[in-house]
């Protein structure tokens, strides 16, 4: 492995290092993987990771929230934060020489105060994103699924968490989250660009290695199951109705993951089966397949947008699509599209190192460790009409699924 | 003909043909970079026919003389080349990546796009259907609502209007509106196209000159057209509410700015980083972090060809938006009173670095190129437009905001409570 462009190195208080070393570029990026995000919250608490996410910009022992922007900015910094229900992920963008004050802000952000303050005033933001999402159907489509398809689990409430337990959740409880899920055993720092392994290294030692390990992470996650059946939501507001169907699929980290992203993609993705024989029939703007993919669970999603009036149409067309791909197997043409086009997206990700950022939290959260564009190109090359055939028996999308539907109509529950 | 400067790296000819050529060379380059852009937005329909371009670009894709609709998609496929097209206000973009080795290739197959399509007439039936159902769903997206209606209002005509057209000008839609629009304003004098990568620009050169010639040149469009003048704006300081059953009230502002080949042009896009630059920028320090009314506010600016307009935005519920609204206009105010070499600089740096990072991406720099070409008609090198952002100094700032006063300013509400505007401009 001597060619290997990647370093993984583990600090004695467990805080993994995974390092790119990128020499045709002249910058770096940076970010922390928190392993923890909504399906870690307590069900009381829903949205307390999301909320925590926002808390670390907010007070450092050292830093201000002033301070922390200020310096980013001062950086030049693209930088941000996200949460989803298994991760949060903070992130950050420079010149390769400033890679030294961009980690020890976002090391720094590792370490927030909670300011009791701006607790209370960050808890107006997070309300407020909560209103915008419920003004987006597809956002509400995408939470009503969860909390239907999956209910009683971890992964049933929205990442934003709702308006109660917001307005309910004391920084205490926060604090007592905080200190078991952001301990160094729990967090991946990840870095790529045009820097010395070595210099990271030190820099790690030096901003990271003195927190402490927690012994105790939690409760260990457990994996949901999927119920069959339907569910509808009536919102008046809207003017189009989402129709959403899921299925259970193999993890992120099953061997079959790629077949399973190739059926997404022959079946929903860009010039697919649902592009021509839904989209360009006129039935629905918007179609496609998805997957939700975790470590150890994941859904195949099929949805689409459409006039009230035409659900029973798409949804049929949907249906009827995927009994079609598992009677008669993908086309070789389709199965050597999603190969080209991974390909080009694998020479266009190497270009610059927030890119790869973004692919290497996939890799070690999902396979242990980062994988060269070769490694992955192999994975998809592996993928063959056999494969296929073996995906849809063992996961068909031929059964019923579970419905979810959103809009001005009461559908699918009678209406 | 050549271009006649040599003194940066970029090779720009105007074809015989009539096309526009800028490459940017950039060997070692793991993929190409290719933006074609036509004049031929919706800001050049005819009235009659609004929405004819967006309906013109589900429809183009359908079907060629050489391809049908999934043989074409299935071509570039092949290649896997990403090809994506986009009507826009004043031109028409195609935008392909690829690896270097199928570059030909991926021209050839947009040459076959652009200069030989069929327009089936079941393809353009659904392209109007689509678009039927597009405009009714923009109801559901309140924040293309309000641009389009923030628009409409302050731009007038053409500039102000939105890609979907009118429900009444989309019914009157046919095959033979969207060939004549095809007709009438895709020719090779309309187009300009930038290139970046490993690539070698004599061969493109001599691709383009063979792929379009004689495209739609000496009939109803006599010679190269960008030179023609930039679109009349009369901007309308209008402020309006308009009522939607919404959780969040939007809010969208906008003025006059400089337009980008203006000299002041550097100090206006320094101001845009005060306001919203980064998370210390004015408006997330005021209306996020130090109030808490919303989860999302910005400042950006907007670019017709000739013009420019600054542009700031929000959304929060509706016991917040009265607050956020006059907090943005305060901000706005207050612009020239406390500017600070601080607030300068950071701004300075935010820009450039985001350049430098973002120009390691080969398709961010096509992009580049090509809106170069758009505004000034040239290549411009990155490192001094870079320059000029970094030269830009207070009294710059201070001389920007005497020159452009911030009184004639257009607004939107959008949402169940009606905002009363104290300010009106």
């Amino acid at each position: 492995m001597s060619d290997s462009p990647f370093i993984v190195h583990r600090l004695p208080n467990g805080l993994t290092v995974v390092i790119e070393v990128m020499p045709h570029v002249k910058s770096a990026a940076c970010g922390f993987l928190a392993r923890t995000g909504a399906r870690d919250d307590p069900p009381a608490a829903a949205g307390v990771s999301h909320f925590l996410e926002h808390m670390c910009f907010k007070g450092t022992p050292t830093r201000t929230w002033e301070h922390i922007n200020i310096e980013f900015d001062e950086l030049g910094a693209c930088y941000n934060a996200y949460t989803s229900k298994d991760r949060t992920f903070y992130y950050s963008w420079v010149r390769a020489e400033d890679f030294e004050r961009q980690l020890d802000l976002l090391a720094d952000m590792m370490r927030s105060v909670l300011p009791p303050d701006e607790f209370a005033m960050e808890k107006n933001v997070i309300l407020e994103e909560i209103a915008m999402s419920a003004d987006d159907l597809p956002s509400c489509a995408y939470d009503f699924l969860y909390e239907q398809a999956c209910p009683r689990s971890a992964l049933a409430w929205p990442v934003l968490g709702y308006d109660q337990t917001i307005k309910d959740l004391t920084r205490e409880q926060m604090q007592e989250y905080y200190q078991r899920r952001y301990a160094p055993n729990n967090l991946i720092l990840l870095v790529a660009g045009n820097l010395a392994p070595e210099q990271v290294i030190r820099a790690a030692e030096r901003y990271c290695g003195h927190w402490p390990a927690v012994a105790d992470l939690g409760p260990a996650r457990t994996i949901p199951e999927v119920k069959h059946g339907s569910a509808g939501r009536q919102l008046d507001r809207f003017h189009q109705q989402a129709v959403l169907v899921a299925y259970p699929s193999v993890s992120a980290s099953d061997p079959f993951d790629e077949t399973a992203e190739a059926v997404a993609a022959i079946l929903g993705g860009v010039n697919s089966r649902f592009y021509w024989n839904i989209i360009q029939k006129g039935i629905s703007t918007r179609a496609g397949v998805f997957r939700e993919e975790y470590a150890d669970f994941a859904l195949i999603v099929m949805f689409g947008l459409c006039e009230p009036e035409n659900c029973e149409t798409l949804l049929d067309a949907m249906r009827r699509e995927a009994r079609q791909l598992a009677e008669q197997n993908a086309e070789p043409k389709e199965i050597q599209r999603v190969k080209n086009l991974r390909r080009t997206s694998l020479a266009n990700e190497s270009e610059a190192p927030f890119y790869r950022l973004n692919q290497l939290v996939d890799d070690i959260d999902y396979h242990g460790a980062p994988r060269t564009a070769a490694e992955r190109l192999a994975a998809v090359e592996a993928v063959s009409a056999e494969t296929i055939g073996e995906y849809l028996r063992r996961f068909p999308l031929t059964d019923n699924g579970f419905l979810v539907s959103v809009g001005p109509r009461q559908w699918p529950n009678g209406g | 003909m050549t271009n006649p400067r040599t003194d940066h790296p970029f090779v720009h000819r105007i074809l015989d043909c009539g096309l526009e050529m800028a490459v940017l060379p950039l060997p070692g380059r793991p993929v190409v970079a290719m933006e074609i852009r036509l004049f031929a937005g919706f800001a050049c329909e005819d009235p009659k026919y609004l929405g004819v371009t967006h309906v013109l670009n589900e429809a183009i894709s359908k079907g060629t003389a050489h391809y049908d609709g999934r043989g074409l998609n299935d071509a570039f496929d092949e290649i896997g080349a990403t090809h994506v097209s986009q009507a826009g206000r004043e031109t028409f973009a195609f935008s392909g990546l690829c690896l270097p080795e199928y570059l030909p290739r991926s021209i050839a197959l947009h040459a076959e796009l652009i200069r030989r399509p069929t327009f089936p007439e079941d393809a353009c039936s659904v392209a109007v259907e689509l678009a039927r159902q597009q405009l009714l769903a923009l109801d559901d997206d309140p924040d293309e609502l309000t641009k389009k209606l923030l628009y409409r209002q302050t731009y007038g005509q053409p500039l102000g209007r939105h890609v979907l057209g009118e429900p009444d000008t989309l019914a009157r839609l046919n095959r033979d509106a969207i060939v004549e629009h095809w007709r009438s304003h895709f020719s090779a004098g309309r187009m300009y196209v930038a290139v970046a990568g490993g690539v070698d620009p004599d061969a493109l050169a001599d691709q383009f000159e063979k792929e379009f010639e004689g495209f739609h040149t000496g009939e109803q469009n006599p010679g190269p057209e960008r030179e023609r003048p930039c679109w009349n704006l009369n901007f309308a300081p209008v402020r309006r509410h308009y009522s939607k059953e919404l959780e969040q009230e939007q809010i969208a502002i906008c003025f006059p700015g400089s337009a980008v080949t203006d000299p002041d042009f550097y100090s206006g896009q320094v101001l845009i980083g005060v306001l919203s630059g980064g998370m210390s920028g004015r408006l997330f320090t005021e209306v996020r972090e130090k109030q808490g009314l919303v989860y999302w506010v910005g400042a950006w600016s907007d670019h017709p060809r000739g013009a420019g307009f600054v542009h700031l935005g929000a959304s929060s519920t509706p016991q917040n938006a009265e607050k956020t609204y006059n907090t943005l206009l305060r901000e706005i105010d207050r612009l020239a009173d406390d500017l600070t070499q601080q607030e300068l600089e950071r701004a300075q740096a935010g820009i450039v670095t985001r350049a430098l990072t973002r120009g390691e991406v080969t398709r961010s720099k096509a992009a580049e190129l090509c809106n170069d070409l758009f505004h000034h008609g040239r290549p411009l090198l990155t490192e001094e437009k870079l320059s000029r952002i970094q030269a830009v100094t207070l009294n710059d700032l201070r001389r920007y905001l005497e020159e452009h006063p911030r009184d004639r300013v257009g607004a939107v509400t959008l949402g169940p409570r009606e905002i009363e505007f104290t300010n009106d401009g």
